[in-house]
């Protein structure tokens, strides 16, 4: 159906206010069936929100969102049919068992009862969660809850998986298990698959990265190509004593990145490091030389490091309760 | 491991047993969901129990008054008759409007999200929702039959065919009012307090638990209450629909038999479309 020239998911001049704040401001990008596509940046970036728009949550202000070349905005219906979502917070019905919650996405997307079954089965074998069917999904732990969301985003035969920030609050081995499932689907599947996350580490196996930030889009490739544009070999230092620290700051202003526990300087190369031992290697308590990383792109893009921004799993957790559940206004 | 990439033929099923397959998944759930709910179904035992035996058996006797000097049953049946297709009424209520409160928990704990990327339209949704709780609300409400030989009724299949019919688009509009109310007020606590600031109101003047008497004028009855509780009375919908139950389960009419049906649907028709306003707007 979907020809290789159709963009999976095309966003045009997408535009989204909420009250004054400025979510997503003139974002345009195009995924191309079958890529692995991160947007990548911290939280309250846009990231959701454009995810919720292309899923027809919500209304952008102006501006397209396309999906296999159906526009969402005026007809949502027919463009979430192709969607397979994980959303950033669970969206389960606790009080029913695995299987009853899949039958019901099934019946929801209109897939026949034999193939119904059959695709469960399926699901439940890929995700390793077949021995639990017939439990309440409320007994499962949150890893296995985030499976069980994969397993039931693909039911439908999704030819596009948006996953939002789909490994916040697993624990490092989950994490690992998840990415598997999502390449191993990759392979098997023609699958498109657009993450958001904040965690770096997680980006470098995409085939291209969104570095998005303030509702703006600052840069979009591989991540091979971010790195050799706007990625920067670093030099992290601890001085001594403050007044060394202020010394170095003074003396590297041009190649100041970061300045308070600790200084980040751009660094030129080797030659670099080592003048810089010359003048003030006695007064270095710790030092480090970075490789070019995603995680120098983000800091040369933005200034910030993105691990500042980047709360914890707890912290999410704290603040979705504070807000008394993401629709209560 | 099976490869999911072999079955990329997929016949689309038609559009109205897309819709008809999404109506049955949310009825399905929310069926399930009332099932596995033991302190609903305890509430909806209980609740006749106690109106029916106690205060309908309590209050038997006192269903008398004397009218110029004469001492006779105000309506020709025993206050537990009378009372009765009110209990049925009352079942239905707290039942229909607590279903709601599974909008509410939709939203709050994400399930909504789920159902609102679904690509069904938000009105197929809504219906599944209201008929699912329609069908809990029925069930509660049949409960009540089973009580009918403790209150001296006989009924005949018709007699209950009729009554469920009735029964079923009091359900409806009462489920329709739950989840307008529960689009509000969002959270459990508020929804709890309102509800009950709705429902007793209006069960007490829906002249489910005495009766304006017929044999008086309108004049008359003016007199015996108060002007501004007749009214109340009068304007209440449910008023008809007690009324309407009363004409199918003991065969007495305080208003015209066509009156209590009629507004049962528009109550049904009304509430609906208000609830589908305002989902379709959140």
């Amino acid at each position: 159906m979907t020809t290789a020239s159709v963009p999976a998911v095309k966003i045009e001049d997408v535009t989204k206010r909420y009250g004054r704040t400025l979510a997503l401001d003139n974002v345009s990008f195009e995924v191309p069936p079958g890529e692995l596509f991160a947007l990548l940046g911290p939280n309250g970036a846009g990231k959701t929100t454009l995810l919720h728009i292309l899923c027809t949550i919500l209304r952008p202000d102006s501006g397209w969102a396309l999906i296999s070349g159906v526009d969402v905005v005026k007809n949502p219906v027919e463009g979430r049919r192709n969607l397979g979502i994980v959303f950033q917070e669970p969206s389960l019905d606790d009080r029913l068992t695995l299987y009853e919650n899949l039958n019901f996405h099934g019946l929801v997307y209109g897939v026949p009862a034999a193939l119904r079954r059959k695709r469960i089965d399926e699901m439940l074998a890929l995700v390793e969660l077949a021995d639990w069917r017939e439990r309440l999904v409320r007994t499962l732990s949150s890893g296995m809850k985030r499976r069980l969301e994969i397993a039931r985003a693909l039911i439908h035969h999704s030819r596009i998986l948006f996953l939002d920030e789909p490994t916040v609050g697993l624990d490092a081995q989950s994490r690992e298990r998840f990415w598997q499932y999502v390449h191993r689907l990759r392979t098997e599947r023609a699958l498109t698959v657009i993450v958001t996350t904040h965690y770096i580490e997680e980006v470098e196996g995409c085939d291209r990265v969104c570095i998005i930030d303030h509702g703006r889009i600052l840069a979009q490739d591989s991540p091979a190509s971010l790195k050799s544009a706007h990625g920067q070999e670093l030099v992290r230092l601890v001085a001594r004593d403050e007044t060394a620290a202020a010394e170095i700051a003074a003396a590297y202003a041009d190649r100041l990145v970061r300045n308070d526990k600790e200084l980040v300087l751009k660094s030129s190369g080797d030659a670099f490091t080592e003048a810089l031992f010359a003048r003030f290697g006695n007064r270095i308590r710790r030092l480090a030389v970075e490789e070019p990383s995603l995680e120098s792109v983000f800091l040369s893009l933005t200034g910030r490091e993105l691990r500042d921004q980047a709360a914890g799993a707890r912290e999410l957790t704290y603040e979705f309760g504070k807000r008394g559940g993401e629709h209560t206004k | 491991m099976t490869n999911p990439a072999i079955e990329i033929s997929e016949k689309r099923p038609s559009a109205i047993m897309l819709q008809l397959g999404g109506v049955y998944a949310i009825w399905l759930r929310e069926v399930k969901r009332a099932i596995r709910d033991r302190g609903q179904l305890i509430g909806g035992v209980s609740r006749p129990l106690l109106w029916v035996l106690i205060m309908g058996i309590g209050l038997n006797p006192y269903f008398r008054g004397e009218i110029y000097g004469e001492v006779r049953f105000v309506v020709p049946y025993t206050y537990l008759q009378f009372i009765f297709p009110a209990v049925i009424l009352l079942n239905i209520m707290y039942t229909s409007v607590q279903s709601a409160v599974s909008t509410i928990w939709d939203r709050e704990f994400g399930f909504l999200r789920e159902i609102l990327v679904s690509p069904l339209p938000r009105a197929t949704i809504l219906l599944g929702k209201i008929l699912g709780g329609t069908t809990v609300a029925l069930f509660h409400g049949s409960l009540v039959l089973a009580l009918a030989r403790f209150a001296d009724i006989t009924l005949t299949p018709l007699d209950i065919l009729h009554g469920l019919a009735l029964m079923f688009l009091l359900a409806f509009g009462l489920t329709s009012l739950g989840v307008v109310i529960a689009n509000r007020v969002r959270s459990f606590e508020g929804f709890g307090v309102f509800a009950n600031a709705v429902i007793l109101p209006l069960y007490f003047t829906s002249s489910s638990i005495f009766p304006l008497d017929p044999s008086l004028t309108s004049a008359q009855t003016k007199v015996v209450y108060p002007e501004w509780l007749v009214m109340l009375v009068e304007i209440n919908p449910l008023t008809y629909a007690v009324d309407a139950l009363r004409g199918a389960f003991i065969h007495f009419y305080q208003f015209d038999p066509k009156l209590g049906p009629i507004v049962l649907m528009v109550m049904a028709a009304v509430f609906f479309l208000i609830a589908l306003r305002d989902f379709q707007k959140a």
